[in-house]
C-alpha cells in the first residue's frame, strides 16, 4: 500500500555518466507529496539529464529512485507513466492536425468491446478540467494547430492527468508563455498541488522559482549544490549557488549616441509557406551603435520579418535596405558578404550541422570568406584555430573542437552560434533568442558583447520573447502583434506589465485595442 | 531490470561501441573477413546443392584475379563501377537521389559515340586525330549526360517533382529514345543488328600494361583520378562543403548562404557529367562502336549499391567498386566453366555484399538507437 507520508519521488545518489563525462554525480532530490520543488541550474548542469533518469530515458548508472517510499525501476517512459509520473517537456508532445480529445487520449483511448468510447473520454477529461479550473473541455474538437501556445500546455498537462499522472515534470514551462499565461500557469500548479499531487518545475528564472516553488534544488557540474526553501532565499543566494560566484544583475550601459542608419525595412509585407500574411506593412530602422529590441510573443510575425531582413525569405511587399543600398534582391549569401550577421531562433535546425564538429560548424555561414581560404581550397587549419578562438571566448564546453554540435547541450550550441556570428566583425547583427537556454553567467557574457558590439558600432536588431532581456539592452522597444509593430516604446519608460498587455494586443493600460488597421500604428 | 537482461544490454552496448569506434583500417579488415566468412557459408550451400564448393569457390577467385585476362577484365567491370559509383554519391552526399545514372550514362555514350562517327570523316586518317577526337567525344559525353541529369534537378527544384520518379522515367526514355536514333539512323546498309559502325582503328586508349582490346590502364586511371578530384572538391572547397552540407542539414545549409534549388540542379549536373564520362568510357574503351543500350551491363544500377557500401564516401567507392567488379568478373566466369545455375552463383554473391554491408548496416543502426551508450 502506498505509504502517504512517503515523499512521492525520492531520488538518491543519482550518477549518470556518459562515457568520461559526469552528467549527474551523485544527486540526491527528495519531492515532498503536494509540493512543488523546483530545480535549478545553468546549462549542462544536469538538470534535462537528472529528469531524463527520473522519466525512465535514460537509465542511471548509480543510485535509486523511490516513489511513494517503493524502490523502482523504469526501463522506458512507459514505466515512469504506469508509476504515475507525467512530464511536460518544453516542446509540446502533441499532433498538431489532431483534436485536443484526440490528443489527450491518443495511446490511452478508454474502449468498450473493441470500439473507442468517445464519451467516456469526455466525461474523464471533463471532470480534470472541473477539478482544476482548466477550460481545455471548451475546445475539444479544436485541432491543436489553431490553438495558442497557452492553451496547448494545458493540453499537455490534462493529457497527463488523464494518464493518471501524480507527479509531473514541468521542462521550463514558461519559456514560449506571456507573463499573463505564466500566472494562469502559476495558478494551475498551485491548484493541482492543493489536490495532493506534486510537481517538479525545471526553470532558469530565478524568480519564478522563488515564486511558484516550495522548495529549489540548485544543480552545478552534475552535482546538486544544496536545496534551499524558496521562502527563505534570495535571488542573488541563488545565482551564487548555481554560478559559483557572485553575479551582476544590472549592466546597464545604455545612453550612448547612435550614428547613421545602418538598416531600414520600409512597409515590408511577408507571406509564410501557406499564403499567410505573417507580417504587416512593417517599417523600422536600426542605427549605428543602437539596439533595437523586438518584443512579442512567439509567432507573432518576428520570425518572418528577420528572415526578410537576413534574406532568408523574399518578402512580398516593402524593401531592406543597408547603409541606404536597397538590398531587397540579394540573396543570403551576399548579405552575409555585406556584413549582416545573424544568430537564428532555430539553433537545431538552421544554426549548426548537427552531425558536423564545431570546426566544420565553424564554417558555416563563413564559406566565402577570404581569411578562410587560399584561393581554391578551404583552410581547415585557419577554421580550426577560428573555432578554438570561440570556444575559448565563449566558454563553449566540452572544449573540444572536434566534438559534434548535436553533443553539446542546447545552452553551449547557442554560445558557439552566438560567437560565430558576432566574431565576423558585421555591421549589423540580427539575433532572435540570442540566450535562450544559456545559463545565467554566459548570459551575462553575451550580454556584455552585445553592449560592446553596441559600442563599436554595430547596428543590432534583436528578437527575444524574455522581457527582461528586451528591457535591459534596447535602446527602443518595438512590440509585434499578429504581424505589425502595435507601438515602439522607450524601455526606461515603459514597465513589463505594460509590455505584456501590449504583446497580447491590447493597449498599454490593459484595454481592448480597436480593430486592427484602424488606428494610425507608426 | 533482470540481472540477465542488463547483462545482455551491457554486452550488446560494448559490442555496438567497439563497432562505432572502428577505424578505417579496421573497416577495412572487417570486410576481408566477413568475405571469406560469406565465401565459407557460401561454399557450404554450394556443396548442400550437390556441386563442388572447392571448385566454385577457386573458380570464383580464379575469375576475378586468376591470370592478366582476368584481371583485366575485373578491373574493366570495377574502373566503370567506381566511375558510375563516384556519380552516385556525388548526388547522395547532396541529398538528391539519382537512380538515373544508367541514363545519364547512356546518353553521355551516345554523345561521345556522335561526335566521333560525324568529326572522324573530317580528320586525316591518322593516329594524331585520337587526340583531337577523344577530347570531342570526352566533353560531348560530359556535357550531354549532365544536361540529362540537370534536367530531373531542374523538375525538382523548380516544380517539386521527385527525382527518384523522375530519374528512373527518364532512364527509360534514354534507352528507348537512343534505341530508336541508332536503329532508323546510324545502322549500317544492309546490317542486322542494331549497331554503329566500328569506330576508327586509332580510337582507342593504348592497353599499355594490358593486352586486353577491352580493356586499358588509362580507363582506370580515369575512374581513379575523377575519384581523386570529387573527393578533393567535397572535402576541401566552399562549394564542396555547401554540397555536403545540403545532403546533411538542408535548412542550415540555406542558413548558411546556399541557394537549394541552385544546389540541387548544380548536384545533378556534376552526377550526370560524371556518369557521361562513364559512358564516354564504355563505347570508346570496351565497346568500340554503340550498340541498343537495352542491351548494356547496368552499370548505374549496380553504382546504387556500389556508392551506398561506400557510405557514399568517394575514396570508399573505390574499394566497393573493385569488390563488385571481382565479383563480377568471377561470377562470370563460373557460368561459363562450371556447370552450376546461375540462381545459386547470384545468390553467393549476395551473400557475400550482404555479409561486407552488415557491419556498417549495424553502425547505422547503432547510431539511431542509442546502442553503444547514450551519446550525448
Amino acid at each position: 500500500m502506498t505509504d502517504t507520508t512517503a515523499p512521492a519521488v525520492q531520488l538518491t545518489d543519482i550518477t549518470k555518466r556518459f562515457g568520461d563525462v559526469v552528467a549527474n554525480d551523485s544527486v540526491d532530490l527528495t519531492l515532498d507529496r503536494g509540493s512543488i520543488h523546483a530545480v535549478i541550474g545553468e546549462n549542462g548542469a544536469g538538470k534535462t539529464t537528472l529528469m531524463n533518469v527520473l522519466y525512465g530515458l535514460y537509465d542511471p548508472n548509480e543510485g535509486t529512485i523511490a516513489i511513494d517510499g517503493e524502490p523502482r525501476s523504469f526501463d522506458s517512459p512507459r514505466d515512469a507513466i504506469a508509476a504515475g509520473i507525467g512530464m511536460i517537456h518544453q516542446h509540446f508532445q502533441l499532433v498538431d492536425n489532431m483534436t485536443v480529445l484526440q490528443n489527450i487520449v491518443l495511446g490511452h483511448e478508454p474502449s468498450t468491446r473493441g470500439l473507442v468510447d468517445e464519451q467516456a473520454a469526455r466525461r474523464r477529461i471533463t471532470d480534470i478540467c472541473d477539478t482544476y479550473g482548466f477550460s481545455v473541455d471548451e475546445h475539444l474538437d479544436t485541432p491543436i494547430e489553431e490553438l495558442g501556445l497557452g492553451i496547448q500546455q494545458h493540453v499537455e498537462i490534462v493529457k497527463s492527468l488523464y494518464r493518471g499522472a501524480d507527479t509531473l515534470i514541468l521542462d521550463e514551462p514558461t519559456a514560449v508563455l506571456t507573463p499573463q499565461e505564466v500566472e494562469g500557469l502559476f495558478d494551475v500548479m498551485e491548484a493541482l498541488t492543493a489536490d495532493g499531487r506534486s510537481l517538479i518545475f525545471i526553470t532558469h528564472k530565478l524568480d519564478e522559482a522563488m515564486h511558484a516553488a516550495d522548495d529549489i534544488t540548485v544543480l552545478r557540474d552534475g552535482s546538486a549544490v544544496g536545496t534551499v526553501d524558496a521562502a527563505a532565499t534570495s535571488q542573488n543566494e541563488l545565482a551564487r549557488m548555481m554560478v559559483g560566484r557572485e553575479v551582476l544583475f544590472d549592466v546597464d550601459s545604455r545612453g550612448g549616441t547612435p550614428g547613421e542608419v545602418a538598416l531600414t525595412v520600409d512597409g515590408v509585407t511577408v507571406r509564410d509557406e501557406r499564403g499567410l500574411e505573417q507580417v504587416r506593412d512593417v517599417s523600422l530602422s536600426v542605427r549605428e551603435g543602437e539596439i533595437l529590441g523586438i518584443a512579442g510573443v512567439e509567432g507573432n510575425g518576428q520570425q518572418e520579418l528577420i528572415e526578410a531582413i537576413t534574406g532568408m525569405r523574399t518578402p512580398e511587399r516593402g524593401t531592406v535596405s543597408l547603409q541606404g543600398r536597397d538590398i531587397t534582391e540579394l540573396s543570403r549569401r551576399r548579405r552575409i558578404e555585406d556584413g549582416i550577421s545573424y544568430v537564428p531562433g532555430d539553433r537545431l535546425e538552421e544554426g549548426l550541422v548537427q552531425d558536423y564538429s564545431l570546426v566544420r560548424n565553424a564554417l558555416l555561414s563563413n564559406q566565402t570568406m577570404d581569411a578562410f581560404s587560399d584561393g581554391l581550397f578551404l583552410d581547415w587549419g585557419r577554421i580550426g584555430d577560428h573555432a578554438d578562438e570561440i570556444i575559448d571566448a565563449y566558454d563553449v564546453r566540452p572544449r573540444n573542437p572536434e566534438a559534434t554540435a548535436k553533443s553539446l547541450s542546447g545552452g553551449n550550441q547557442q554560445k558557439f552560434i552566438v560567437g560565430r556570428e558576432l566574431e565576423r566583425d558585421p555591421s549589423v547583427l540580427v539575433a532572435a533568442h540570442p540566450t535562450r537556454g544559456v545559463d545565467i553567467g554566459s548570459i551575462e557574457f553575451i550580454h556584455q558583447r552585445f553592449q560592446d558590439m553596441r559600442a563599436e558600432g554595430v547596428a543590432i536588431l534583436l528578437v527575444s520573447s524574455k522581457l527582461d532581456e528586451v528591457q535591459k539592452l534596447s535602446d527602443r522597444t518595438a512590440v509585434m502583434y499578429e504581424g505589425s509593430v502595435v507601438d515602439t516604446v522607450d524601455p526606461d519608460d515603459v514597465t513589463e506589465e505594460e509590455l505584456g498587455l501590449l504583446m497580447a494586443g491590447r493597449a498599454r493600460d490593459g484595454t481592448e485595442r480597436a480593430a486592427r488597421g484602424t488606428e494610425g500604428d507608426a | 531490470m533482470s540481472d540477465a537482461a542488463t547483462g545482455v544490454r551491457s554486452l550488446a552496448d560494448r559490442i555496438a561501441a567497439r563497432m562505432l569506434d572502428a577505424s578505417v583500417l579496421e573497416r577495412v579488415v572487417i570486410a576481408l573477413v566477413a568475405t571469406a566468412l560469406a565465401l565459407l557459408i557460401g561454399a557450404v550451400i554450394v556443396a548442400a546443392s550437390g556441386y563442388d564448393a572447392v571448385e566454385f569457390v577457386s573458380s570464383l577467385v580464379y575469375g576475378a584475379v586468376g591470370n592478366v585476362s582476368n584481371l583485366a577484365f575485373m578491373l574493366r567491370q570495377s574502373s566503370m563501377l567506381i566511375l558510375t559509383g563516384v556519380a552516385v554519391a556525388v548526388a547522395f552526399r547532396a541529398g538528391v537521389f539519382n537512380i538515373g545514372v544508367q541514363g545519364q550514362f547512356v546518353v553521355g555514350g551516345f554523345a561521345a559515340t556522335l561526335g566521333i562517327l560525324f568529326a572522324a570523316p573530317l580528320l586525316p586518317n591518322s593516329p594524331v586525330s585520337a587526340i583531337p577526337l577523344l577530347a570531342l567525344a570526352t566533353l560531348l559525353a560530359l556535357a550531354a549526360g549532365g544536361a540529362y541529369g540537370a534536367l530531373p534537378g531542374v523538375m525538382k527544384a523548380y516544380a517539386g517533382a521527385n527525382e527518384v520518379i523522375t530519374t528512373i522515367m527518364l532512364n527509360f526514355i534514354a534507352s528507348g529514345v537512343v534505341y530508336f536514333l541508332l536503329d532508323a539512323y546510324l545502322r549500317p546498309e544492309g546490317a542486322a543488328a542494331p549497331n554503329t559502325e566500328q569506330f576508327p582503328d586509332y580510337v582507342g586508349l593504348p592497353g599499355l600494361v594490358f593486352e586486353s582490346p577491352s580493356f586499358s590502364i588509362l580507363g582506370l586511371g580515369v575512374a581513379l583520378l575523377t575519384v581523386v578530384v570529387v573527393y578533393l572538391v567535397m572535402d576541401r572547397t566552399g562549394f564542396g562543403y555547401d554540397l555536403v552540407t545540403s545532403g546533411y542539414q538542408e535548412p542550415a545549409a540555406k542558413y548558411s548562404g546556399v541557394d537549394p534549388k541552385r544546389m540541387i540542379v548544380r548536384t545533378m549536373t556534376i552526377s550526370g557529367m560524371i556518369a557521361g564520362l562513364a559512358g564516354a568510357l564504355f563505347a570508346i574503351m570496351i565497346l568500340g562502336y554503340y550498340s541498343d543500350p537495352n542491351t548494356f551491363p547496368t552499370f548505374g544500377f549496380d553504382a546504387i549499391a556500389v556508392s551506398l557500401l561506400a557510405a557514399n564516401n568517394p575514396l570508399g567507392v573505390i574499394p566497393a567498386g573493385l569488390l563488385f567488379g571481382g565479383l563480377d568478373a568471377g561470377g562470370q566466369y563460373i557460368g561459363f566453366t562450371l556447370d552450376v545455375p546461375s540462381e545459386l552463383v547470384d545468390g553467393v554473391i549476395g551473400l557475400i555484399v550482404l555479409f561486407v554491408a552488415a557491419p556498417e548496416l549495424f553502425r547505422a543502426a547503432g547510431q539511431y538507437t542509442s546502442l553503444g551508450g547514450d551519446r550525448e
